[in-house]
């Protein structure tokens, strides 16, 4: 696949106008690799107006976007063919079988009678559904119900997928089943998938890139490891003796912050198990008694603070 | 040997997901006509209840049944060599406005408010069908299974009544009598079906929307009814009598059956004075506000 850019947006700004004029979009520009890419930001930083934008459904106040080389204001209906759409909220009607359902969006996607039909039971199949595609939607849990909303977002056979908020309202085993199955129809699928989420410390792990945005803008753009790169930290907790270990520690070189109870220790992947060692050879020296030496990966969100602050 | 017991001890994790493989589609695509003509289908079939439980068809079939009947009666009538009951343009209002109503109020809400309900919109809107595609399918599927409603006891009590034509100058009168009816029928279902989903579309909630459809149907109806008997003396007719006419949707339409020469009485015969084209105007006018407010409200929904 050319590495051309799947989404590409250009000085794009969305004003809803009123009373209180509210600025959804303010002047982002930002460009989107095929692969999985995490969309983040926090409730209202402009994400599902960002999506309805690339879907077509409304348009922007100023500046261009393109989806996939497809200008989203001129030729939107080239562009809803080749993406799948997850809503975040709950679009599914408890009438109707998920076979039923599924098959017939297949048909609104383009698919020919007998395609939509074998391409729903597959794409159910692949988010996991096997019997209880027979039964009526309304019976189904949660989980069940964000897979249905999945696997009519694949059925069409889309090129991008626009996931909203995928893991809403699930359980944590339903969340880490639900990254999972994104990540796979991103590796071995072949799709290229935005995730948009305000939970970054969750789909940061299935992401190959980051696309941050607060307040309508971008706040940065980047591909996951160099953001998790520097984010890595080993924390040390013991019992008594902290400063002790924290001087001991700094004497080695090592560039130690104490916060409340806990060193953390900044990991480089290039050291391997270097920095283990010395904690513990530190640690022992002292004869101090060590509680807790766990890998810790700092909230993006920190990160995010910390450059733009 | 080796395969199989490697496959054996590595059992498939509870909830995983099997991969058979995914494979892509790059076969032929239906166009957004194709897509229309898809969802006209499926909305038409589910006015009908097709496709949905045995519970959904109860009131739709019931209200064919109801339809058909007395076409049916008509035909044994005819053969005992009575004259016919009914007029072909004046079927649908002599008996049967409460059983039209009936299957609009059921059925419009099937059709939009479900939909609406559980915010299924936005995975029409995010496909390739335009914005104004899924009002323009859901009505044209009313329309249509209306058409079926209202036309096929037109048809029964066509061929009731020239089942028992004694010459082939009767088939042809009856034949000409038909053809207006029919047109009546189209003028029926295309104003009604407007006015119903418009109305059925301003809610989700089902009970609500069939509330709507039923109630202001009835009210207009019983409004213009009182209009032109308290105002319609028998000797002089006085002009608010005939334009009492125009407060209804089914006044309206006999009123313009009355103006186009309909000969045969309706339910409430009234003289519409030169008002005739007025009619004819108030009944476009009607069906282009309802499509216009149709298309507006799914613009809005589509944004949302």
């Amino acid at each position: 696949m050319p590495q051309t850019a799947v989404i590409e947006t250009r000085a794009l700004t969305k004003v809803y106008p009123g009373k209180t004029a509210v600025t959804a979009l303010d002047g982002l520009t930002v460009g989107v690799a095929p692969g999985v890419t995490g969309l983040v930001g926090a409730n209202g930083a402009g994400k599902s107006t960002l999506i309805k934008i690339l879907l077509g459904l409304i348009s922007p106040t100023k500046g261009q976007a393109s989806v996939l080389g497809h200008d989203c204001q001129k030729d939107s209906a080239a562009i809803r063919i080749l993406l799948g759409y997850m809503p975040e909220h709950d679009c599914l009607p408890p009438d109707m079988t998920a076979t039923e359902l599924v098959t017939h969006l297949g048909r609104m996607s383009g698919l020919p009678p007998t395609v939509a039909k074998e391409r729903a039971a597959e794409s159910l199949r692949h988010v996991g559904l096997h019997e209880e595609r027979y039964r009526l939607i309304g019976t189904y849990s949660t989980g069940m119900k964000q897979r249905v909303k999945l696997a009519q977002a694949l059925v069409g056979d889309p090129r991008l997928l626009l996931l909203d908020e995928p893991t809403n309202g699930l359980d944590p085993a339903g969340r880490n089943a639900m990254l999972e199955l994104i990540a796979r129809i991103g590796s071995e699928f072949g799709i290229s998938i935005v995730v948009a989420s305000h939970l970054l410390g969750e789909i940061e792990r299935i992401c190959d890139h980051l696309v941050a945005i607060d307040g309508g803008r971008l706040l940065r753009a980047d591909s996951i490891t160099s953001f998790t790169m520097a984010s890595e930290v080993l924390a040390v907790e013991v019992e008594e003796g902290l400063a002790q270990l924290e001087q001991e520690l700094a004497r080695h070189g090592l560039a130690v912050t104490v916060q409340q109870r806990t060193l953390l220790v900044p990991l480089h992947s290039e050291d391997g198990d270097q920095t283990y060692d010395m904690v513990r050879d530190c640690v022992a020296t002292l004869r101090l008694p060590l509680s807790r030496l766990e890998q810790r990966r700092h909230q993006v969100e920190e990160l995010f603070r910390d450059e733009h602050v | 040997m080796t395969s199989m017991s490697e496959r054996a001890a590595a059992p498939v994790p509870a909830g995983q997901i099997h991969d058979l493989g995914y494979r892509r589609y790059d076969g032929p695509r239906l166009g957004r006509s194709q897509i229309l003509r898809a969802l006209v289908w499926h909305s038409f079939r589910s006015a009908w209840g097709f496709g949905r439980g045995t519970k959904a068809k109860v009131v739709p079939i019931l209200m064919f049944i109801a339809m058909c009947l007395p076409a049916l009666v008509n035909a044994f009538a005819v053969a005992r060599g009575n004259s016919p009951l009914f007029g072909y343009d004046v079927y649908v209002p002599t008996l049967r406005i409460v059983v039209v109503i009936i299957f609009l109020a059921a059925q419009a809400p099937e059709l939009v408010s479900r939909d609406l309900r559980s915010r299924v919109l936005p995975l029409y809107f995010s496909r390739p069908l335009r914005r104004g595609d899924y009002p323009l399918a859901k009505y044209l599927a009313l329309t249509g299974a209306l058409l079926v409603l209202i036309e096929i006891p037109l048809l029964i009590l066509y061929a009731g009544n020239i089942a028992s034509a004694k010459s082939g100058h009767g088939v042809w009168e009856q034949t000409k009598e038909l053809i207006p009816g029919l047109g009546m029928g189209l003028l029926w279902s295309v104003l009604m079906a407007a006015i119903a989903l418009v109305l059925a579309s301003m809610t989700g909630r089902r009970a609500y929307a069939t509330g709507i459809v039923a109630i202001s149907c009835f009210l207009t109806w019983t409004l213009s009814e009182l209009l032109i008997q308290t105002e319609g003396g028998v000797t002089s007719v006085s002009a608010g009598a005939q334009l009492g006419g125009l407060l209804s949707p089914f006044t309206i339409i006999d009123g313009v059956r009355i103006w186009l020469g309909g000969t045969n009485e309706g339910l409430d015969p009234y003289k519409l004075g030169h008002y005739g084209p007025l009619y004819g105007l108030v009944a476009l006018i009607v069906l282009a506000a309802c499509l216009g407010g149709l298309a507006a409200r799914y613009r809005k929904v589509s944004r949302s």
